[in-house]
C-alpha cells in the first residue's frame, strides 16, 4: 500500500531535521512506539502496538534511518513481527524550506501480512494516513514547545 | 423388486434428531480429560525459516506441548500423494509442519496443545519464527512468466503437469470453417465455507494400543488406513468417525490435512485425548481452495451454427501443492463438451504451483469451468450469427437415439468418456417450456419500455457421477425386526440415512422408519473410498440394494422350514414373512431372524453362516452420466448493478430419482453455492498472495435473501450401468450457474453490449463493465 502527501512544520530545515533524527523525539511522536533502543548508528530495536481494525498487535523489531543526506533528506525503515502477522514500511522524507517553516515531502509504501493483512487490509489505507497525520502533529507540539 | 419406497418423497430419518439438536458435530463429541491444539500458520505467502523459537511458549500456563518440524521424525515427510497421474511429473505435497519452507499464508509451521484453547492460542504468540521473505507468485500467469521466482525451489518450473487430449483433426476444422469465436475466459478463486468447519478430535489407549479419531471428513475409512500406516499401527487398531459431518463439498476428502496427523500425534505423544477444531478464519487460508482457471477457448462453427471444432488452452493453479493431483482440471476439459457432439477437440493445460492455499475438488470440481466456457461460446456464436441460442443448442444437440455416446476422451476415473443415456432435447424443451421462453421476446421487450432491464439465461450440462472403483454395505436384520445397513460412504447432509434405508426398505418389505443406516465408522464397515463425485446414491446404493437382495433370499430360506414352503413361495412384506397368498400365517421378520441364529442343534448347511446378514460390493464399469438444463430471469439495476433473480428453474435428469425430496434439496442447495460463485463469493490475494477474504465480512456467501426459490423438474432416463438405473445428483445444483447468470445478465444489458468473460462477477465488477461498456462508442 503506498501513501505520500506533504506537511508544512513550523521550524527551519535545520531544526526539523535534528527532530527526526532524535531518538527522543522519534520515541515520543511514533503513534504506537513504546520502545526504542540504539543498536547503532540510525539504528534501533523497537517494539510497536497498533490496532487496524479489529486487529490489536504487538510488533517486535527494528527501525532504522538511511540515505541520509542532511538536512532535507532521509528514508525510515520500519519491520516488525507479531502474534498479529508482519508488517514492513520504508518512508521517504525531502524536506524544504517555506516561508520560515518546512515542507516535508513524504512518501511510504507498506507491507502486511498474516492477520492484519486478511482482516485488515481494506482498513489499511485509513490507518495509515491517520498515523502519519498523529506523526507529524506530534512534531508540530514538539517544535512548538522547544522553540 | 417391488417399489414401494423408492422413488417416493420420504421424509428423512436424519432429521428428527438433527433439528432437535441432537446431532452429533465433531465438537459435539466429550472425552474425558481432553486436551486442546491450536496450529500456528505462516503469515509469509513464501518464506524460509531462520529459525524457531518456542521455548517460551512451551513454559506457558496450560501449555503441554509445543511441536515443529523437528519432533514430528518420520511423520515430517511430505504428506501422502493421492491419485498420481502419469502427466504429472512434480507431485508435491506439503509436511504436516513445513520444515524450512512455507509456501502460502496459512501453512502450518508449529502445533500447540494445552488446556484449553484460549492457552493454546496464547501460546502461539509467544512463539518467535524467524522468517527470511522469499520472492512471491501471487497469480497463474506470472507464475508460468519467464523468470518466475519458484515455489518449490527444487525445481526448475512452476509447471507440474502438461496434460492435452485430442477427438479428430481440430486444426483441419479449424482451417475449413467459415466461422470462429474465441476468447479468454477466467474463473477466480472461491471457498467451499460449510457450516461445520474441520476438525479433529483423538484418544489413545495405550493398553488397548488403540487409537479413537473423530474426524469432519468425508474419506473416514482412507483416512483410518493412511494413519495407521503413518503411525505405524494395524488399521484394527484404528478407528476413524465421521460422525454428523455438517457440510462436506469436496474439501473435506483430502487425506491428509496436516491437522489430521498432528492431532493424533500429538494424543498418542501426550497420552491425552486432543481436540482441534478449525475456525473459520483458518478454513478460509488453510482448507482447500478452488476454481482458478484461465481458458484461451476457440470454437468453429459452420454456416448454421453447426460445431465443427472446440478447442481449449488453459492454465489450472493448484496453489502451493497438489496432493490430490489432476482431477480438477482433468474434469474441466472432459466436462466442456456437454451435451453437444463435437466431433474435433483439443483440450490442453498446464498446472501450476501459485504461493496460494492448495485446490482439491470443490463441489462442480471443474465441472463449472468447462460448462462456463461452452456455454459462453455457444452464446457469441449466435450472437455473431444472428441466431437465437436456443436454437444453436438445439442444432447441436446428440439425440436420444445416439447412447450410449463416445465423446472420445478418457475421463477422470480413467475409463472412456462413454455417456450412458440421457435425453437432452426434452430436458432443454421442458426447461423453456417452465422459464417462458417462447414468450420471452415479448416480455423482455414490455420490460424495457418500461425501463427495467430484465435478462434470461439457459445453459446446459452433463456431469459425470457415480464413478467406481467400488463401495459396498452390510444388512443385518436384528431380532427386533429392524434393518441395519452399515456402509463405508459418509454423510454430510445428502440424507444417506433416508435414501439407503428406502433401497433396503423395499427389498426386506420395511418401511424406511424401521432401517437404520451407519456411515462414517470404519468399526462398522471397513470397506470403502469415501463420498465424492456424486457418486454415493449410485456406487453404495446399489450395493446396498444387492446385499438387501441376498438378506431377503436367507430369510426365505429360512423362513421356508419354519413355514414349511418352498424358498421362492416365501415373501416378505409389511415386516412380516409369509408364504404367498397365506399373509394371514405371517411371521414377524425379526423372529426369523431370530430363528437364523439358533442357541442349539445343528444349523443347516446350505444357510452359510447364522443371522439374516450379507456383505455386497458394488463396482461400476464406469461413471454415470447426468445432465440437466438451468434456466433464470435476472433484472439488473442498471445504477448499483445489482442483480435480482426473479426465477431459477432447474430440469434435471439423474436417472431413476430414489427420493425427489433430496435429489431437490441437494439442487436448492447446489444453486445458492453456484450463485455463490457467480456473484458473491471470491478469495481475494493482495499481490504478494495475501489473502484479504479471510472472514465472511469480505467473503460474501449469498444468504437466504440472495437465493430465489429454485423450481426442479425430473426427466428420468434409468442409467443402464447399474441394477437400480439411478445417477448421480449432488453436484448439479452447482455446475452452470455462472454460464446461465452471465448469459442472463448479457441479455440484460444487451443495449450495452457487454461481455462477461468471468466468474464470480460482483456488483462492483458489473458496474466496472457497464461504465466502461456506456464510455466505449
Amino acid at each position: 500500500m503506498k501513501l505520500e502527501g506533504t506537511t508544512t512544520l513550523p521550524a527551519p530545515v535545520e531544526t526539523v531535521w535534528k527532530t527526526i533524527n532524535d531518538p527522543e523525539a522519534l520515541r515520543r511522536c511514533t503513534p504506537g512506539l513504546t520502545e526504542l533502543t540504539a543498536t547503532g548508528p540510525d539504528a534501533y530495536a523497537a517494539t510497536l502496538t497498533i490496532g487496524i481494525a479489529a486487529v490489536k498487535g504487538t510488533y517486535k523489531g527494528t527501525l532504522t534511518i538511511t540515505d541520509k543526506r542532511a538536512p532535507t533528506h532521509c528514508k525510515i525503515l520500519l519491520e516488525g513481527t507479531g502474534g498479529a502477522g508482519f508488517m514492513k514500511g520504508e518512508g521517504v522524507l525531502d524536506l524544504e524550506p517555506e516561508g520560515t517553516g518546512t515542507l516535508v515531502k513524504w512518501a511510504g509504501d507498506m507491507q502486511v501480512g498474516g492477520l492484519i493483512a486478511g482482516v485488515g487490509q481494506r482498513m489499511l489505507g485509513g490507518v495509515g494516513k491517520m498515523l502519519v497525520g498523529q506523526f507529524f502533529k506530534c512534531l508540530e507540539q514538539q517544535l512548538g514547545s522547544g522553540a | 423388486m417391488s417399489t414401494r419406497y423408492f422413488g417416493a418423497r420420504v421424509t428423512r430419518n436424519e432429521d428428527p434428531a438433527l433439528l432437535r439438536g441432537h446431532g452429533l458435530f465433531v465438537d459435539d463429541v466429550r472425552v474425558a480429560g481432553v486436551a486442546s491444539g491450536a496450529v500456528l500458520r505462516s503469515p509469509h505467502a513464501h518464506a524460509r525459516i531462520v529459525g524457531i523459537d518456542a521455548r517460551r511458549a512451551r513454559t506457558a500456563p496450560g501449555v503441554l506441548a509445543v511441536y515443529t518440524h523437528a519432533d514430528l521424525g518420520t511423520l515430517g515427510e511430505p504428506l501422502p500423494k493421492l491419485i498420481p497421474h502419469p502427466t504429472l511429473i512434480h507431485h508435491k505435497t506439503q509436511r504436516a509442519l513445513a520444515r524450512d519452507t512455507v509456501r502460502y499464508v496459512g501453512e502450518p509451521v508449529a502445533f500447540v496443545v494445552a488446556e484449553d484453547r484460549y492457552a493454546a492460542e496464547d501460546a502461539c504468540d509467544l512463539i518467535a519464527v524467524e522468517y527470511e521473505p522469499l520472492p512471491v507468485v501471487a497469480t497463474l500467469e506470472a507464475a508460468v512468466a519467464a523468470g518466475a521466482p519458484r515455489v518449490h525451489d527444487d525445481l526448475d518450473t512452476n509447471v507440474c503437469a502438461h496434460y492435452t487430449q485430442r477427438v479428430g483433426h481440430v486444426e483441419d476444422a479449424f482451417a475449413r470453417a467459415p466461422h470462429r469465436v474465441r476468447a479468454r475466459f477466467v474463473v477466480d478463486r472461491g471457498a467451499s465455507c460449510p457450516i461445520e468447519t474441520r476438525g479433529v478430535v483423538a484418544a489413545w489407549d495405550p493398553r488397548a494400543r488403540h487409537l479413537d479419531v473423530w474426524d469432519s471428513t468425508q474419506a473416514p475409512i482412507p483416512i483410518r488406513n493412511g494413519l495407521a500406516r503413518l503411525l505405524g499401527l494395524p488399521e484394527q487398531h484404528v478407528r476413524v468417525v465421521a460422525p454428523d459431518v455438517g457440510g462436506g463439498f469436496g474439501p473435506k476428502i483430502m487425506m491428509f490435512y496436516p491437522e489430521e496427523v498432528l492431532v493424533p500425534f500429538a494424543a498418542m505423544r501426550l497420552g491425552r485425548p486432543v481436540k482441534w477444531i478449525e475456525d473459520r478464519r483458518e478454513h478460509l487460508v488453510a482448507t482447500n481452495q478452488e476454481r482458478e482457471q484461465i481458458h484461451d477457448a476457440e470454437i468453429a462453427v459452420d454456416a448454421d451454427g453447426r460445431i465443427l471444432g472446440v478447442r481449449t488452452v488453459f492454465l489450472y493453479d493448484s496453489g502451493a501443492y497438489i496432493p490430490y493431483g489432476l482431477i480438477v482440471p482433468i474434469v474441466a476439459a472432459t466436462t466442456l463438451p456437454g451435451p453437444y457432439r463435437i466431433p474435433n477437440y483439443h483440450c490442453e493445460f498446464r498446472a501450476v504451483f501459485t504461493n496460494k492455499t492448495t485446490v482439491s475438488p470443490y463441489r462442480g470440481a471443474g465441472r463449472p469451468h468447462g460448462v462456463f466456457v461452452m456455454e459462453r461460446l455457444l452464446d457469441q456464436v449466435a450472437a455473431d450469427l444472428g441466431l437465437d441460442r436456443a436454437e444453436v443448442r438445439r442444432r447441436n444437440f446428440i439425440q436420444p437415439d445416439e447412447f450410449p455416446y463416445d465423446v472420445g476422451l478418457t475421463y477422470q476415473d480413467n475409463a472412456p468418456l462413454r455417456y450412458d443415456s440421457g435425453d437432452y432435447p426434452a430436458c432443454f424443451a421442458r426447461a423453456l417450456e417452465l422459464i417462458g421462453y417462447r414468450d420471452w421476446p415479448a416480455r423482455q421487450a414490455r420490460a424495457r419500455a418500461d425501463g427495467r432491464a430484465l435478462g434470461c439465461g439457459v445453459a446446459c450440462y452433463v456431469e459425470g457421477t457415480g464413478i467406481g472403483p467400488y463401495e459396498g454395505a452390510r444388512i443385518t436384520v436384528e431380532p427386533s425386526g429392524r434393518v441395519f445397513v452399515a456402509t463405508g460412504v459418509g454423510t454430510q447432509g445428502q440424507g444417506h440415512m433416508t435414501s439407503f434405508a428406502q433401497i433396503a426398505a423395499d427389498v426386506l418389505g420395511v418401511s424406511p422408519r424401521d432401517v437404520t443406516v451407519h456411515t462414517g465408522d470404519t468399526a462398522l464397515f471397513g470397506w470403502g473410498t469415501g463420498t465424492f463425485a456424486s457418486r454415493a446414491a449410485t456406487v453404495a446404493g446399489n450395493a446396498v440394494a444387492l446385499a438387501a437382495q441376498a438378506v431377503r433370499d436367507k430369510t426365505r430360506l429360512v423362513a421356508a422350514s419354519l413355514l414349511e414352503a418352498l424358498p421362492e413361495e416365501v415373501e416378505l412384506a409389511d415386516g412380516r414373512v409369509f408364504v404367498r397368498g397365506v399373509p394371514a400365517r405371517a411371521l414377524p421378520l425379526g423372529e426369523v431372524a431370530q430363528a437364523a441364529n439358533p442357541l442349539r442343534f445343528a444349523m443347516p448347511e446350505e444357510w452359510e453362516g447364522p443371522g439374516l446378514e450379507a456383505v455386497r460390493y458394488f463396482a461400476p464399469p464406469q461413471g454415470a452420466f447426468s445432465n440437466g438444463v438451468h434456466a433464470c430471469v435476472v433484472e439488473v439495476d442498471v445504477e448499483t448493478a445489482m442483480l435480482t433473480i426473479s426465477r431459477y428453474v432447474v430440469v434435471h435428469d439423474c436417472g431413476r430419482v430414489i427420493n425427489p425430496l433430496i435429489v431437490e434439496g441437494q439442487i436448492h442447495g447446489g444453486v445458492a453455492q453456484g450463485l455463490g460463485g457467480a456473484f458473491w463469493e471470491k478469495l481475494a490475494y493482495d499481490d504478494q498472495a495475501q489473502p484479504l477474504s479471510t472472514t465472511l465480512m469480505d467473503y460474501l456467501l449469498p444468504t437466504a435473501a440472495d437465493v430465489p426459490p429454485v423450481e426442479v423438474a425430473h426427466i428420468e432416463t434409468p442409467s443402464p450401468l447399474n441394477p437400480l438405473g439411478v445417477k448421480g445428483a449432488g453436484e448439479a445444483g452447482v455446475i452452470p450457474v455462472a454460464a446461465v447468470i452471465a448469459q442472463a445478465v448479457e441479455d440484460a444489458l444487451r443495449p450495452l453490449g457487454i461481455h462477461i468473460t468471468e466468474a464470480p462477477l460482483s456488483p462492483n465488477r458489473l458496474r466496472q463493465l457497464i461504465v466502461e461498456a456506456r464510455r466505449s462508442p
